[in-house]
């Protein structure tokens, strides 16, 4: 809702004496202070950072049995329940019920909440008060520090009441204006982290700022060493399965690694090409049994949601099956993440990166191997980019009603390889067109995903229930996956059925200017818009 | 986003006590509360000590000259905001009237905060009236409180008939009855629910007592259940709050 405004408190004065005289000199009305002990949480990716809220477990000092679980925003309390003394929260399940909480289960979605900070904090919440003695704003005081000892800034935060942003202007100015008050980002998990000298959260979207006049040969370098840094960045968590998304992860790094060296034509030399295509296809098809059976796992809520309630329990033996595969694949996993096979690609690979070794000898191949590295990297990923656009144009307008499913599937790759394209060279190209561009694609792919995923969901809960048949699971489950089976397959036909429009708008006039603007060729509606000014 | 309006043809039989701690109650469980004040005299507006004024008044809004989010006051309590109550919402069946389909237009514009509230509560004045009847329209249901005397068990009557005859107004609403100001002493109150219920088993089962407490709610300017939030009927709020949801 209203947003807030978060100040350190500085100066050479106790902060607690500053406080109290500011306190004094605006009117704040303030409840008591109580000490807390808060042991804070965040995903992996630091969502909650990102979304400046925090999600606490606080014991009272004073009663230490007194113990809940606390989401917060600028000092409001977004949800809040009491927990057992010593609870952690792991997975979204493991939030508390209700509406509040639900929206925390929005945000963290599959991830993990690892404890990120530890802190002592003396709070409290004060209000300014109009002349009917209403709150207008919340003022929050947080005095905290290290479990050592070590003090963290104090942190005074205010939120004006909705509807009441015009009466606390006033108290905000008094803010600004306090020599003692600096405007902050930081919240005292972030100070308590940034203390203890906490490795960041993991990076989210890939965030490329390339260079539109650097050569092909460095841009595309530049950007296999960023996914290199994601790779590298998820490799721990996906080994050690700390939650599906650091494998996900993984894997969009190695696709994209993949898809780069193959639109590497002309840039790599032959040699690098081949050899760490090989590598990262193998480093891809390893990963792949332990996703498959992550997306049935994260799958299977929706699934049983979508069935009566009494066939919902009898899938219960699917679930563990599910689970029993998902251990012996990360198991699996996690070895040949360890293997030397692994261990070697990664150092060539680092070394490929870093320039050296034998990779680099572009005189070793036959002439003109690796002839368009010098070009200026945007005409080439334009050209690419044009390539991979018109390819997806043509084998879509051939499919139709009676298209064969693999016409389907095989439009996804196109769909895919375009998609990577747009993601690790974008940033070569004017803003608005990509997203432009990109948007109609990006439903155009959830749709081909859909169709597709469903038919591979479908086959393997078919060969599940074959197998869970033959250990002798009862007719329920075995009912009940049919039932499970059929979702799929109505899902699927949704799928089918929405192709056709999805397709459509992406192959609009508006469309192919964005596409044609990235890529040089036609008039783009910026040229246009030109000529019609003059 | 469910809305709820609390209604009864007949005046203080304790609808807008029970919006307040209603809404307040539901807040309190994490949900996102929104109280419309739809009574010109501002009652629910004076126990959250807002004041009882609307930029460009009911007109604004009803003609969407101005967005209900525009117009809301945060409460003094979390996940709880108000929209006050206004002195030109007396003429408020003139607006409608005037208004293109009046029997759609509240909920059209609640509809502009469908994102942000789970709840709504609209505080009634007491009429059957062109306002009372897009207030049905608005609605997902009605919370009736109806005090155990004679007299007002045969409003709930009436209601019943406008339901009966004005089948397209109500739609999908559900009419939800309870006891308010209930005095277990009295002999009457007593022999009056026991009859109402088994001619009416319907009825929510929680019932708000008569208290004191819930008096005081002029003095302190708080919901009874914030104020005293233990006290027997913060708790009665509670529970019929419990029986509310499961009828929804
Ligand atoms: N359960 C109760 N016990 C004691 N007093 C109550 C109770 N409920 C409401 N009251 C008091 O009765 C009076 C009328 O209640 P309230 O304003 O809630 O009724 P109302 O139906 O909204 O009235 P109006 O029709 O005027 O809007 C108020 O003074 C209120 O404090
Ligand atoms: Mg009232």
């Amino acid at each position: 809702m209203s947003e807030f405004h978060r100040f350190v408190v500085d100066g050479i004065i106790d902060p607690a004496v500053t406080l109290a005289a500011f306190a004094e000199q605006v009117g704040l009305s303030e409840n008591e202070a109580e000490e807390f002990d808060r042991r804070f949480f965040d995903t992996p990716d630091g969502r909650l950072h990102a979304d400046q809220s925090t999600l606490e477990v606080r014991n009272s000092v004073e009663f230490p049995l007194m113990c809940s679980l606390v989401w917060l925003k600028g000092g409001q309390v977004l949800a809040s329940a009491r927990v057992e003394s010593g609870f952690s929260p792991d997975f979204a399940g493991s939030l508390p019920a209700g509406p509040a909480f639900d929206r925390l289960r929005e945000l963290v979605e599959m991830r993990r909440f690892l404890p990120v900070a530890t802190v002592r904090s003396r709070l409290s919440t004060g209000g300014h008060l109009d002349a009917e003695e209403k709150t207008t704003a919340r003022v929050h005081i947080d005095l905290p520090s290290l479990p050592d000892g070590r003090s963290l800034p104090a942190l005074i935060e205010v939120r004006a009441v909705r509807g009441y942003e015009a009466e606390t202007a006033g108290l905000l100015r008094a803010m600004r204006a306090h020599e003692a008050f600096e405007p902050s980002d930081l919240s005292t998990a972030d100070f308590a982290r940034a203390m203890v000298g906490a490795s960041p959260y993991l990076p989210g979207k890939l965030s490329l700022q390339l260079d539109d006049r650097a050569s092909a040969d460095e841009v595309w370098r530049v950007v296999l060493r960023e996914l290199h840094e994601a790779m590298t960045a998820n490799f721990r968590g996906t080994v050690e399965d700390v939650d599906s998304e650091y494998l996900h992860d993984f894997r969009v790094a190695v696709r994209r690694t993949r898809s780069v060296l193959q639109e590497g034509r002309g840039v790599l030399t032959p040699a690098a090409r081949d050899h760490f295509r090989d590598g990262f296809k193998w480093l891809g098809d390893i990963t792949t049994p332990t996703r498959d059976a992550d997306v049935h796992l994260l799958d299977y809520p929706n699934m049983i949601a979508a069935l009566s309630p009494e066939y919902a329990e009898a899938l219960a033996p699917l679930h563990e099956l599910l689970l029993s595969r998902q251990r012996s694949c990360q198991a699996q996993l996690a070895l040949d993440l360890r293997s030397t096979r692994r261990a070697q690609l990664g150092a060539e690979w680092a070394e490929f990166l870093s320039g050296e070794g034998p990779w680099m000898d572009r005189s070793s191949g036959e002439s003109g191997d690796a002839a368009e590295a010098d070009r200026r990297a945007r005409d080439v990923a334009a050209e690419r980019i044009e390539r991979a656009h018109s390819r997806l144009v043509r084998d879509g307008r051939t499919i139709d009603g009676s298209s064969e499913p693999e016409a389907l599937h095989d439009l996804r790759k196109d769909a895919k390889r375009l998609r990577y394209l747009l993601e690790c060279f974008g940033s070569l190209f004017p803003a608005e067109d990509l997203s432009v561009a990109v948007k109609p694609l990006k439903s155009l792919q959830d749709v081909l995903g859909e169709f597709q995923d469903t038919e591979v969901q479908a086959h393997a809960l078919a060969q599940f229930g074959r197998q869970l048949d033959t250990e002798g699971a009862s007719t329920d489950t075995i009912l009940a996956m049919g039932g499970a089976i059929e979702q799929l397959s109505v899902r699927q036909s949704r799928a089918r059925r929405e192709f056709a429009a999805r397709f459509e708008s992406f192959d609009s006039r508006e469309v192919e200017h964005a596409y044609a603007s990235i890529t040089g060729t036609g008039t783009t509606k910026s040229k246009k818009r030109k000529k019609k000014n003059r | 986003m469910k809305i709820l309006a609390t209604y009864n043809i007949k005046g203080g039989v304790g609808k807008t006590a029970s919006a307040v701690n209603l809404a307040h109650v539901a807040a309190g469980r994490g949900n996102r509360v929104l109280l419309w004040d739809l009574d010109p005299q501002g009652a629910a507006t004076f126990y959250f000590r807002v004041k009882p004024k609307v930029k460009g008044g009911g007109e604004a809004l009803l003609s969407g000259r101005r967005e209900l989010a525009d117009v809301i006051k945060g409460s003094d309590y979390d996940n709880l905001d108000i929209v006050p109550a206004d002195f030109s919402y007396r003429h408020l069946d003139l607006m409608l009237d005037d208004a293109k389909k009046p029997l759609a237009r509240l909920r059209k514009v609640l509809s502009g905060v469908a994102d942000e509230y789970d709840y709504v509560f609209l505080d009634c004045a007491p009429s059957i009236s062109l306002t009372s009847e897009s207030v049905f329209r608005a609605a997902d249901a009605l919370l009736v409180p109806v005090i155990p005397t004679t007299l007002s068990i045969r409003t709930f009557d009436q209601l019943d008939a406008f339901v009966a005859e004005n089948p397209d107004i109500v739609r999908k609403l559900k009419i939800m009855g309870f006891f308010s100001m209930a005095d277990s002493r009295k002999r009457l109150h007593r022999e009056l629910m026991d009859e109402l219920r088994e001619q009416r088993p319907e009825l929510l089962p929680s019932q708000v007592p008569m208290d004191t407490d819930i008096e005081r709610m002029g003095v302190h300017r708080q919901p009874v259940t914030a104020m005293f939030p233990k006290s027997r009927p913060a708790r009665a709020y509670q529970s019929l709050w419990d029986d509310i949801v499961e009828r929804l």
